[in-house]
C-alpha cells in the first residue's frame, strides 16, 4: 500500500509539476504600480529571435534605458520563417532582431509583421527600409571576403582584390563561399553581382567562379569560421565586428574588394502577433536612436542605418562610394528565378 | 475450466460498472487519447504541410518528387547509411567479443566506459574530427604535417560508425550475455574447436541481435542530419538536404515532402528490425549463463588480436573526442597554437545555469511520463490482450522512424490553436520529449513482462486486490528496473537532443543543447564545448546514480538478474534513437 501511494504521489507530482509550468509561462509580465513617466514599460519582458552577431552585449543598455527586460535566443532567419509559417505567424516572440532581409521580405508579405513607422526613422536612409514600415534597417552589413595570410604564403599566392579575382584558376580549391539558397548574404552577392554587372556578364562569371570551388558551405557564418582555421585560404562572406574579432586571434584579414561591395541591411521587425506591442515599438524607437545606435555600433562594428552615426574605426577601410546601389525589392522579387538558374548552373555539386 | 470461466465472466458483469474499473477505463482511454494525439495528430500535420499550405491543396511538390537530383541524394542516403550501419556493426560486434570473453571485473569497466560514450551531444563530434583530422588538424597537419580533406562521404561513413559503436556493442553483448552457456559446453564437449564453436555456435545464436542493430541503425543514419551538413562537404543526402530546406530556405513543404521520401526504407527496416528482435533469445527455464571467461573457452589468437585491436583503436578515438571537447573549452586557438584560456567559461553565465535547471527539470519529467505511460501501454497490449492495444503501440513507434526534426516541426504546426495552444510554453517541450521515447519504456517493459509469471496477479486479484490496486502493488514494484532503464534512455535523451525540440524551444524557454547548437552554428565552438562537457557531466551523474540503483536491484535479487540483463538489451535495442 506504501508503494502504491508513492507511486501516486510522484505520479501526481510529475503532473502537476508539468501543469504549473504551462501556468508559469502564460503569467503575464507584471507591471509595477508606480509607473514612472517616461519608463511606461518597467517590467515588461520582451521575446528577441536573434540573428545579429554580437547583439547581445546591448540589451543591458537597452534594459538600463527603459526597464524593458529582454529574453532572447538566436535563430537563422531561414528556420525563423519556417517556424512563422508553421504556426501561421502565431509566434509567441514579440521582435525579430536582424537576419537576412530577404527573409523579411518574405514574411511581410505572408502577413507576419506588424507595420510600425518610428519616428526615428526620418535620420535613416531610405534605402535601408521597407515603404510601409513592415521592417527597417538596423545597420548595413558590406560582403568582401576573409583570407588566411599563412595559408596564401604556403600556397604563394597574392589575395584576391576584387570580385572578377576569385575567378582567377589559381584560387582553385582554395575558396570557400555558402550555397546562396541558405545565406541570405551569399544571396545578396548573387543578386547584387547581377544587379551591377547585368545579367549576362554575372552569369558567365558565376560560371568560371564555381569552377574554383569545391562546395558550398551549409550557413552563412562557416567560410570566416573554416577560414580561420586554416582549412580554407579565402572565404566569401559578410564583414562585421565578428570577422574583426576573428583576425585578433588568426592569421586572417579582411578585404572590401576594389570594383563593388554587395551589402544587406539587418533588418528589425515586430511580429504581428505580439501581445507588447507598444513596448516592441519602444524597443524598435531606441534601437534606431542615436544613443541605441551608438551602443549596438559597439556591440558590433557594423556601419549603422542612422546617417548622423560615424562608420566604426574597423571600417575605415571601407570605401562607401563603392557600395552597391541596390534594389532591396527586386533583390526579393527575383529570388526564386536567381537561385533556380543558380541550381542549375552548379547542376551536380 | 469451464466452470471457472463462468465465475470470472459473472465476477467481470458484476464489476462492470465499480469504481476502480471506471478507474482503470478511465486510464486505458487516456493513455489512448494521449498517444493519438500527441503521436498520431502532430505526425499527420507536418506531412501534410506538404501538400496543404495557407488553405490551398496542391501536390505540386509531389510532381517532382523522384527527379534526377532526389533520386541521388536517395542513392546517396542509402549508401552511406548501409555502410555506415555494416561497418558500424562489424566493429561492435568485435568489441562486444572481446568484453564477452574479459574477466568479470574488466568487461564491467568497459561496458560502463560504453554507456558513458553513449553520452554523445549532437554536431560536437563532427567538429572535434575536423579539429583533429581537416586540412589544418591538430593530428594530420600539426603532428603529421599532412593537409588532408576530410569532407565528403568518407568523413560521414567515418563520424557515423564511430558514433553507433558503443550503443551497437551494448545490445551485443546483452544479446551475448543471453546465450545458454549449456550450448557452447556442448559444442566443445563434441570435440569442436573455438573458431567452430564461434561460427556455428556463437555468432548463429546472436544472429537476430546482430541483424535488429543493424537495421536499427540503418533508420538512424538514414535520418540522421548533423554528421552530413557538417563533414559531407558537396556529398549530400536526403536528412540534411530536409534540414536545410526548413532551416535555411524555409521551405516546410519542401522539406515535409522529402521526410516523406525518408519513410518507407525506415518502414521497410524497421520491420525487419521487429522481426529480429522477436527472434532474440529469451532465455528458457533451467537455461544458464556465464561470462565468456568463465566458460574455459579461447578463442582463437588471430580473432583475439584483431578484437583487441579494435577494442582498443574505439576506445583511443573516444578519448581523442572527448578529450578534444575539454580541451576546446578551456583553450583557444591562436595563429595554429593552442592558448589556455577562461574566456569560454566566463561567458557561460547566468543564462546558461538557467538553462541547466529548465532542461533538467524537463528531462527528469519527461523521463517520469515517458516510463509510466510506456509501461502501461505495456500493460494493457500484451498482458491484458486488450484489443487494438497493438495499433496504439505501433503508433508509438512512430517517433522512432521520422526524423526527429519533423517531429518537432509537427507539434508546432498541430499545438498552435485553441484549445491546443501549447506553442511557446514548457508543456509542450516535456511532451515532445515524453511521446518521443515512449515506445523505450513499453519495449522495456514488454520484455519484463515475458519474465514475470502473469499467476501473481490472478491470485491478487482472486484475493481481492483492485484492478488498480495490482498495477500499483505487483506491477509498477516488478516492474522497477524497467521503469528505470526507461527513465534513463528518456533522460539522457532528452538532455542531449536538438532535432525535435529546436523549433519548441523560444527565448523564455531555452535548454541547454539547443544553446550549445547556436552556440555552434555560430563559430563559439569554445562555449558549445563548455556546453557540451557540461551536458555530459550532469547526464552521466544522472545515469551512474540510475545505475547504482540497477545493480542494487540485482544484489537483492539474483533471480531478477535475468530478466534485467535482457531489459538492457531490449532498452537499447528499442531505445536507439540517435541524437537527430
Amino acid at each position: 500500500m506504501k508503494k502504491w501511494i508513492i507511486l501516486l504521489m510522484v505520479l501526481m507530482l510529475a503532473l502537476s509539476m508539468a501543469a504549473c509550468e504551462g501556468e508559469d509561462i502564460q503569467e503575464e509580465p507584471v507591471v509595477s504600480e508606480g509607473q514612472e513617466e517616461e519608463r511606461p514599460f518597467e517590467g515588461t519582458t520582451l521575446e528577441l529571435l536573434v540573428a545579429y552577431g554580437g547583439a547581445e552585449d546591448s540589451f543591458d543598455a537597452f534594459t538600463d534605458a527603459t526597464g524593458i527586460e529582454i529574453e532572447w535566443m538566436s535563430m537563422s532567419t531561414g528556420a525563423v520563417l519556417s517556424k512563422l509559417q508553421a504556426e501561421d505567424g502565431k509566434t509567441t516572440a514579440d521582435v525579430w532582431f536582424g537576419g537576412g532581409v530577404d527573409s523579411y521580405l518574405n514574411a511581410r508579405d505572408l502577413g507576419y509583421l506588424e507595420p510600425y513607422k518610428s519616428p526615428e526613422l526620418s535620420a535613416i536612409n531610405p534605402q535601408y527600409i521597407d515603404e510601409d514600415g513592415h521592417f527597417a534597417g538596423l545597420a548595413l552589413v558590406p560582403a568582401g571576403f576573409i583570407v588566411n595570410e599563412d595559408l596564401l604564403e604556403e600556397l604563394g599566392l597574392e589575395g584576391p582584390e576584387t570580385w572578377l579575382d576569385l575567378a582567377d584558376p589559381q584560387y582553385q580549391g582554395e575558396i570557400i563561399m555558402a550555397d546562396p539558397s541558405i545565406s541570405g548574404t551569399q544571396y545578396a552577392i548573387l543578386s547584387g553581382t547581377i544587379q551591377e554587372l547585368g545579367e549576362e556578364e554575372a552569369w558567365s562569371y558565376f560560371e568560371e567562379l564555381i569552377k574554383n570551388i569545391d562546395f558550398f558551405a551549409k550557413g552563412g557564418g562557416e567560410p570566416q569560421q573554416k577560414v580561420a582555421a586554416g582549412e580554407f585560404a579565402i572565404g566569401v562572406t559578410a564583414i562585421h565586428g565578428r570577422t574583426f574579432n576573428i583576425g585578433e586571434t588568426s592569421p586572417t584579414r579582411e578585404v572590401f574588394p576594389e570594383d563593388f561591395i554587395p551589402w544587406t541591411p539587418a533588418p528589425i521587425a515586430i511580429f504581428q502577433n505580439t501581445d507588447n506591442l507598444e513596448a516592441a515599438k519602444a524597443l524598435v524607437d531606441w534601437y534606431l536612436s542615436y544613443e541605441g545606435q551608438e551602443i549596438l555600433k559597439e556591440a558590433d562594428a557594423r556601419i549603422m542605418a542612422r546617417d548622423d552615426v560615424d562608420p566604426p574605426e574597423e571600417m575605415s577601410g571601407l570605401d562607401r562610394s563603392k557600395l552597391l546601389d541596390f534594389d532591396l525589392e527586386r533583390m526579393g522579387r527575383e529570388r526564386e528565378e536567381i537561385l533556380e538558374k543558380w541550381e542549375e548552373l552548379i547542376g551536380g555539386m | 475450466m469451464e466452470a471457472c470461466k463462468d465465475i470470472w465472466r459473472e465476477r467481470r458483469l458484476k464489476n462492470l460498472l465499480s469504481p476502480d474499473s471506471l478507474i482503470e477505463k478511465g486510464l486505458i482511454l487516456l493513455i489512448v487519447v494521449t498517444i493519438l494525439l500527441f503521436i498520431l495528430f502532430p505526425i499527420i500535420m507536418v506531412i501534410s504541410t506538404s501538400f496543404y499550405q495557407q488553405g490551398v491543396i496542391d501536390f505540386g511538390n509531389y510532381r517532382n518528387l523522384l527527379s534526377s537530383a532526389n533520386l541521388e541524394l536517395i542513392r546517396n542516403s542509402v549508401f552511406v547509411a548501409t555502410l555506415s550501419s555494416l561497418l558500424g556493426t562489424f566493429f561492435a560486434l568485435c568489441v562486444a567479443l572481446y568484453v564477452f570473453f574479459q574477466k568479470r571485473k574488466v568487461g564491467e569497466l568497459i561496458y560502463r566506459s560504453l554507456m558513458i560514450t553513449m553520452i554523445s551531444p549532437p554536431f560536437i563530434s563532427a567538429i572535434a574530427l575536423i579539429m583533429l583530422f581537416g586540412r589544418r588538424g591538430l593530428i594530420t597537419h600539426g603532428i603529421l604535417g599532412l593537409s588532408v580533406n576530410p569532407y565528403g562521404w568518407q568523413g560521414i561513413v567515418l563520424l557515423q560508425t564511430l558514433s553507433q559503436i558503443s550503443l551497437a556493442s551494448i545490445m551485443l553483448i546483452s544479446a551475448l550475455n543471453a546465450i545458454d552457456s549449456r550450448l557452447i559446453q556442448a559444442s566443445r564437449d563434441l570435440g569442436a574447436n573455438p573458431t567452430q564453436t564461434l561460427s556455428r555456435v556463437i555468432l548463429p545464436s546472436i544472429f537476430p541481435a546482430i541483424m535488429s542493430v543493424l537495421f536499427l541503425f540503418f533508420t538512424m543514419n538514414m535520418a540522421d542530419f548533423g554528421t552530413p551538413i557538417i563533414i559531407g562537404g558537396s556529398f549530400n543526402v536526403l536528412a540534411a538536404e530536409a534540414y536545410l530546406k526548413t532551416f535555411s530556405a524555409a521551405d516546410i513543404g519542401k522539406a515535409a515532402t522529402l521526410s516523406v521520401l525518408l519513410i518507407p526504407p525506415a518502414i521497410v527496416a524497421f520491420y525487419f528490425y521487429r522481426k529480429n528482435v522477436g527472434k532474440i533469445n529469451t532465455l528458457s527455464e533451467g537455461a544458464r549463463t556465464l561470462k565468456g571467461a568463465e566458460l574455459n573457452f579461447r578463442l582463437p589468437v588471430i580473432i583475439r588480436v584483431f578484437i583487441g585491436l579494435v577494442t582498443g583503436a574505439f576506445f583511443f578515438s573516444m578519448v581523442l573526442k572527448y578529450g578534444n571537447i575539454f580541451l576546446s573549452a578551456i583553450t583557444t586557438n591562436v595563429s595554429g597554437e593552442l592558448v589556455f584560456t577562461w574566456e569560454h567559461i566566463e561567458r557561460f553565465h547566468y543564462r546558461y545555469v538557467d538553462a541547466f535547471y529548465r532542461t533538467l527539470r524537463m528531462s527528469v519529467m519527461a523521463g517520469l511520463l515517458s516510463s509510466v505511460v510506456g509501461i502501461l501501454l505495456s500493460y494493457y497490449t500484451h498482458r491484458l490482450k486488450l484489443p487494438l492495444m497493438k495499433s496504439v503501440e505501433f503508433v508509438a513507434s512512430l517517433p522512432y522512424i521520422i526524423p526527429g526534426l519533423f517531429f518537432g516541426l509537427g507539434y508546432i504546426v498541430a499545438f498552435h490553436n485553441e484549445p491546443l495552444l501549447l506553442t511557446g510554453t514548457m508543456t509542450i517541450l516535456i511532451l515532445n520529449c515524453t511521446f518521443r521515447h515512449i515506445s523505450v519504456g513499453n519495449k522495456a517493459a514488454n520484455a519484463a513482462f515475458e519474465n514475470i509469471d502473469g499467476k501473481l496477479e490472478m491470485a491478487a486479484r482472486d484475493l481481492g486486490t483492485s484492478r488498480v490496486g495490482v498495477l500499483a502493488t505487483i506491477i509498477f514494484p516488478l516492474l522497477k528496473s524497467s521503469f528505470l532503464v526507461s527513465f534513463i534512455n528518456t533522460f539522457t535523451k532528452s538532455m542531449t537532443t536538438v532535432g525535435p525540440i529546436i523549433f519548441l524551444a523560444t527565448p523564455r524557454n531555452m535548454v541547454s543543447s539547443v544553446l550549445m547548437f547556436h552556440d555552434i552554428t555560430n563559430g563559439r565552438y569554445g562555449l558549445g564545448a563548455v556546453v557540451a562537457t557540461v551536458l555530459i557531466f550532469i547526464t552521466v551523474s544522472v545515469n551512474l546514480v540510475a545505475i547504482r540503483f540497477l545493480s542494487k536491484e540485482k544484489e537483492e535479487k539474483p533471480a531478477a538478474e535475468r530478466s534485467l540483463r535482457k531489459e538492457r538489451g531490449e532498452k537499447y535495442a528499442a531505445g536507439a534513437k540517435g541524437f537527430n
